[in-house]
């Protein structure tokens, strides 16, 4: 018996041991090294102007940043809105305007080792495509960055709007509103009535569709009302 | 149509997977504080007399300005990390603050009312020396910029250059610094060490060398260690064997090539012994020349303030004992600031008259320092005019532990930033006690029963206690309704800190990389208790351990801080409290050796502590603590403690066994070959996280079971080769007892940093494909197969087949910093990553998205199990972002902690900026929304109820009529 008991208390251990273990191997920072054998080579200058319709740069620019290839390079935008991101080696970066209130899209840009700029759009499943964008770069906000969800707010509106609302409360007023209004003991009126019925089901081989459920359902009692309703109410329409 | 369908069904699942903020939830939840380094710079900003700016540059490559009212930031720019982003040099003039940026790479010139960027321009390469602003005829119009072996000139509107110019001989001269006075002239001083130095003017207009000099001074080796310039051009150096000062007017119509040398025996002053003097000069505008005064350190807190006068120097006051000392210029004011210590818990800051050195009336201020904060190490005074033309000041105290403090006469605290928590490396959640009454609550049902009566005695006891809380609380609640509302104050103290009925409110430890420790309240931010070791080595690493949570009352809990010298190995231990932060009586042991590894055990001593191994270099095991108690626990259960030991260096993992003897046995090593790859990390999973279910429900209704292994472990390897064809990112799963392979997989063209989260029976992980130039996120799933082999215990021992392992990759379309994974109490909630973007933004994406099962075409199952239709790209959706526009600068590490409720887990953010939310990874399924609408259910029920009356009494109406007919 005792072994039994042992073994998930002899796992416990176990796991909680090795889990704890990994946590004090340091590791050495890895990328560093694979940065530094770049040769020093020429170094460019990726330039732009990132604009805010309607809002004064003052008010933002002091919160943005260029951010290239994550945080490979920074540059800092200029009181006016543009800015030049220095020091970057040849290559391919996808360059970045942050800030906290509005979004911008991301662009790339290809430096040839001549130091030739273009940019173009991001597309990062088909990444040889190009579709030029204008160099030095214009990146113009599409607004501000929308982080909030909606409360779901209960209004009269959204419940009679609801469409299951709508096709219980429809019928409802056909039945209750229609006898009302059309005199049915007029022998023409009846007469029309059944001249459109016949219209809208053409086809009298058909089995109507009411039935069918009402077929289907019978057999188990607990659906057996909700057909029963819509039988009531269909055959009573035809029966006029 | 199908795409329609599918399209449509997409829409409906991302649509139940928002896990985003109401915009009213905003600051109730969670908070941020933003910090900005250790401060290197520091500049008030005197240009306008009511300006509330200081501006700050920092060791964390950080450019801010703090509001002096308040301590907030008006403005931050954040550079890149490294040196690439270190600041060298801030020079502030008017409204236009000058940076030199990465070792003079970069010169910038910042707007400090606005915040944002006047000019940036590349200056040559070339290892930076030092910078200054140029003047001429009262107006600073240029700056010098000195490298070693160039110096240029640079106009402050446009940063355009105006001149440069080769510094001659600069192999062999070692120029170290630059000078103007506002003359038309700017002097580049080399040295030679302990041979000449070299004196070079030049014409601000054109560059072209007005005079070059060499003068003796076999005595000097650094000019910026021991020489200052001042009053009209004097370069004054100081040395310390024998002590003397040393003088040379740089005045260019003098040709001497030596410096007259004043002993410092003859103004009878001695130097301290084994102290190097140091000279403090100050130039209140730099179109104009420095001060004739300057400050002579002769010891650790001995300092003198000195005159040059025609060739004299005149000692116009000594300041024994003095700590600090500062100048500081208001209007036509100069006045010199000296903190001198009190007592031992406070030190006092005089204002002296720069020009006589006399005493300035009603200038005492008191700084009280912190008995667990650090020495001030640095001030800085923000002189003002008063009306009556006399000087007030406020001070800026800069000590050891990278607090800031502002201080106002007489000593009122007007702010303090402990900037020590920009570099959080660790940190814990820790559950808070239980209040008083509770404790006694609980512990009426810890005691053993003794007899009925008394029983019932402590049950009715504390039912009373009850009562008598309740009543207290209500009282509060009348007392409090009837003060005004900007009175009542709830402030949190340690004193009145009780876990809440969720347990959402805990104490956040955290330890910084300056070996400071706080302890913040994790609802509102506030710091209850900081301790500051001094003794921490700055290449430290830590390891922070929960011994003993609050739930064993009467004893403390208890927490450990396992602190190892990198270069050495050596630990110490730290044993605190970790509500309080009081250092706990208990001793930690002595550890001779360097410790390679440390494993907090399940197991408890009779205290329930629970028990820490150490394994030191001879792969010897101590315990701690290490009574007989548990090291007979130990002793039964040593068959089954393994651990395992990462050597980096040689590529190297093994397993290890402990023995009865608290000895250990290697049972397993496994070698990754160093020419090729290096590890880069190792993790396995956190050990208090929780599987809820085994398997999961596939579509036909089958269930497919979770390879849930306690002891796996992820390696990841990257490959020593970097070029973009060849290099690879290689992971490797292990199992840590057994050390079997249980799975290995290679990226190809993939490069680190690696990002990686180990949970459950999934892994995911995040590199950078060279070949696409996109990141990437891959996840691999293990699954045991449609049976079990053993479903009531795992064990690595036994376990025959192999998991079976799907494999997923994504493209995500944002570089990433940090990664983690969320975690509740019980792991019923799903699971979301929570992701630290560079922009500042913390996604939460759903794991249902990194789910390898995700089909590339719909079928009727994959419907039925949820699975969301593969799509390569992962979305980034702002509405995802846990922090909203608090964006979080640097994300170094995302701490995520359960709370007493399943729905909800604990978020802490850290970097340069601390944040703190709470997440809903399935929404909160346990709790009624905060925007349960009480309102409408209320009402309909109500309308419900009176429909029935009514339609009763209608009933009874007809019924009664048709009785009648």
């Amino acid at each position: 018996m005792w072994h039994r008991e042992r073994i998930p208390l002899l796992l416990a251990f176990v796991q909680s041991v090795l889990v704890v273990g990994w946590c004090f191997t340091e590791m050495e920072a890895g990328p560093g090294a694979a940065m530094s054998t770049q040769t020093n080579g020429d170094r460019f200058k990726i330039e732009g102007r990132a604009i805010v319709p309607g809002v004064k740069t003052q008010d933002w620019v002091s919160t943005a940043r260029v951010l290239v290839d994550g945080e490979e390079h920074v540059g800092f935008l200029r009181t006016d809105g543009s800015f030049a991101v220095n020091d970057v080696p040849s290559g391919s970066y996808v360059v970045e305007v942050v800030t906290p209130t509005y979004r911008f899209e991301a662009v790339r840009v290809d430096i040839t080792s001549k130091g030739k700029m273009r940019a173009r759009l991001v597309n990062y499943i088909k990444t040889s495509e190009v579709i030029r964008q204008p160099y030095p770069l214009q990146i113009r906000s599409s607004g501000p960055h929308s982080y909030f969800m909606k409360r779901e707010t209960w209004g009269w509106t959204d419940f009679l709007m609801n469409p299951m609302v709508m096709m219980m409360v429809l019928p409802l007023l056909i039945i209750v509103l229609l006898p009302k209004v059309v005199n049915t003991n007029d022998p023409e009126m009846r007469k029309e009535m059944e001249q459109s019925m016949n219209m809208l089901n053409p086809n009298p081989e058909l089995p109507d569709v009411s039935e069918l459920m009402t077929k289907l359902f019978s057999g188990s009692k607990g659906s057996s009302k909700a057909g029963s309703s819509s039988k009531g109410t269909r055959p009573a329409a035809k029966r006029r | 149509m199908a795409k329609l369908i599918l399209l449509w069904l997409k829409c409906i699942i991302l649509y139940n997977a928002v896990d985003a903020v109401f915009e009213d939830q905003v600051g109730k939840f969670d908070w941020r504080q933003q910090y900005v380094g250790k401060v290197r710079f520091s500049h008030f900003d005197t240009h306008v007399q009511s300006s509330k700016k200081v501006l700050v540059a920092t060791e964390n490559n950080v450019f801010a300005a703090l509001n002096t009212r308040t301590g907030e930031l008006f403005w931050r720019h954040v550079d890149k990390s490294g040196p690439e982003g270190n600041i060298d040099a801030l020079l502030h003039h008017g409204q236009d603050a000058i940076l030199v940026v990465g070792n003079g790479r970069l010169l910038r010139s910042w707007d400090v009312n606005v915040g944002g960027l006047n000019w940036e321009i590349v200056l040559d390469s070339g290892s930076f020396q030092k910078a200054c602003l140029v003047g001429q005829q009262g107006t600073v119009k240029h700056v010098a910029v000195l490298k070693k072996n160039i110096i240029s000139l640079h106009y402050l509107s446009n940063g355009h250059q105006k001149w440069i110019e080769n510094l001659p001989d600069s192999e062999t001269v070692d120029y170290q610094t630059v000078y103007s006075g506002g003359n038309g002239e700017v002097y580049a001083l080399g040295i030679v060490p302990h041979s000449h130095i070299v004196i070079i003017a030049y014409s601000t207009d054109d560059g072209e060398i007005i005079k070059q000099i060499s003068v003796e001074a076999p005595w000097l080796s650094n000019i910026v260690a021991s020489c200052a310039v001042i009053g009209q051009g004097v370069l004054i150096c100081v040395d310390s064997a024998p002590p003397s000062l040393y003088m040379y007017n740089l005045n260019p119509n003098m040709d001497d090539l030596q410096m007259t040398q004043i002993p410092l025996q003859s103004l009878g002053l001695e130097v301290a012994p084994d102290f190097q003097p140091v000279l403090v000069s100050h130039q209140p505008n730099s179109a104009h020349q420095p001060l004739s005064e300057f400050f002579l350190q002769l010891g650790p807190d001995n300092f003198l303030l000195l005159q040059f006068n025609n060739g004299q120097i005149v000692t116009l006051r000594d300041f024994k004992p003095a700590l600090l000392v500062s100048f500081a210029t208001t209007g036509e004011k100069t006045i010199a600031a000296v903190m001198s210590p009190k007592n031992k818990t406070a030190c006092s800051i005089n204002l002296f008259s720069a020009e006589t050195g006399r005493r300035l009336l009603d200038t005492t201020l008191i700084f009280v320092m912190d008995p667990n904060g650090g020495k001030p190490e640095k001030i800085y005074i923000q002189p003002f005019l008063k009306k009556d033309d006399s000087v007030g000041y406020r001070a800026m105290v800069q000590t050891e532990d990278h607090t800031l403090t502002f201080i106002q006469q007489p000593g009122r605290v007007m702010w303090t930033r402990e900037e020590a928590l920009s570099d959080v490396v660790t940190m814990e959640m820790v559950d808070l006690p239980l209040t008083g009454t509770q404790a006694e609550l609980e512990g009426e049902f810890g005691k053993k029963a003794d007899g009925l009566m008394s029983m019932v005695f402590k049950r009715l006891s504390s039912q009373l206690i009850l009562l008598q809380a309740w009543i207290s609380h209500l009282w509060k609640l009348f007392y409090d309704a009837r003060k005004p509302r900007s009175q009542v104050k709830n402030e949190v103290t340690i004193e009145n800190l009780s876990r809440d009925e969720f347990n959402l409110q805990k104490m956040m430890v955290m330890v910084t990389a300056s070996g400071k420790l706080f302890g913040i309240d994790s609802k509102t931010g506030s710091i209850l208790w900081r301790h500051y070791l001094n003794d921490v080595p700055s290449n430290a690493a830590f390891k922070l351990m929960v011994q003993r949570t609050t739930a064993h009352f009467p004893h403390p809990p208890q927490c450990t801080l396992l602190i190892k010298d990198k270069d050495t190995g050596l630990t110490t231990l730290h044993v605190f409290n970790p509500i309080f932060g009081k250092k706990s009586h208990v001793t930690p042991p002595a550890l001779p050796q360097p410790i390679l590894q440390s494993l907090l055990l399940p197991l408890m001593d009779q205290d329930y502590a629970k028990v820490l191994l150490l394994v030191d270099d001879q792969y010897k095991v101590s315990a701690f603590p290490s009574t007989k108690n548990v090291l007979q626990q130990l002793q039964e259960m040593a068959s089954s403690i393994f651990f395992y030991l990462v050597d980096s260096s040689q590529g190297r993992l093994s397993g290890y066994r402990l023995r009865t003897d608290l000895s250990t046995e290697q049972i397993w090593e496994v070698v990754i070959p160093m020419e090729i790859q290096r590890i880069v990390s190792v993790k396995g999973k956190r050990p208090n996280e929780h599987v809820h279910s085994q398997g999961r429900v596939m579509g036909d209704r089958s269930v497919l079971y979770k390879y849930l292994n306690p002891n796996l472990l992820a390696v990841v390897t990257e490959s020593t080769d970097t070029h973009q064809e060849r290099s690879f990112v290689g992971i490797i799963l292990i199992d840590g007892v057994t050390g079997r392979i249980i799975h290995e997989a290679v990226q190809r063209k993939a490069r680190g940093p690696v990002h990686i989260v180990h949970s459950e029976n999934w892994v995911v992980y995040e590199y950078w494909s060279t070949k696409s130039r996109r990141n990437e996120f891959s996840v691999i799933e293990l699954y045991e197969g449609m049976e079990l082999y053993n479903s009531t215990v795992f064990s690595s021992l036994d376990r025959p087949h192999a998991p079976q392992v799907l494999q997923q990759s994504y493209i995500f379309p944002s570089a990433i910093s940090t990664m983690e994974a969320t975690l509740t109490e019980k792991g019923i909630t799903s699971r979301h990553l929570l992701i630290g973007l560079p922009s500042g933004g913390i996604l939460s994406l759903p794991k249902m998205f990194l789910d390898p099962r995700r089909p590339e075409i719909v079928s009727e199952q994959s419907r039925e199990e949820n699975l969301i239709p593969y799509a390569p790209e992962l979305m980034i959706r702002t509405e995802w972002f846990i922090n909203y526009n608090q964006s979080i600068s640097r994300v170094q590490g995302i701490h995520t902690s359960p709370s007493g409720l399943e729905s909800t887990c604990l978020v802490v953010a850290y970097g340069l900026d601390i944040y703190q939310t709470r997440v809903y990874p399935s929404k909160q399924f346990d709790v009624l929304k905060d925007d349960y609408d009480y309102m409408l259910i209320s009402s309909v029920l109500l309308a419900l109820f009176f429909a029935t009356m009514i339609s009763k009494r209608l009933a009874e109406v007809k019924l009664l009529n048709r009785a009648w007919r």
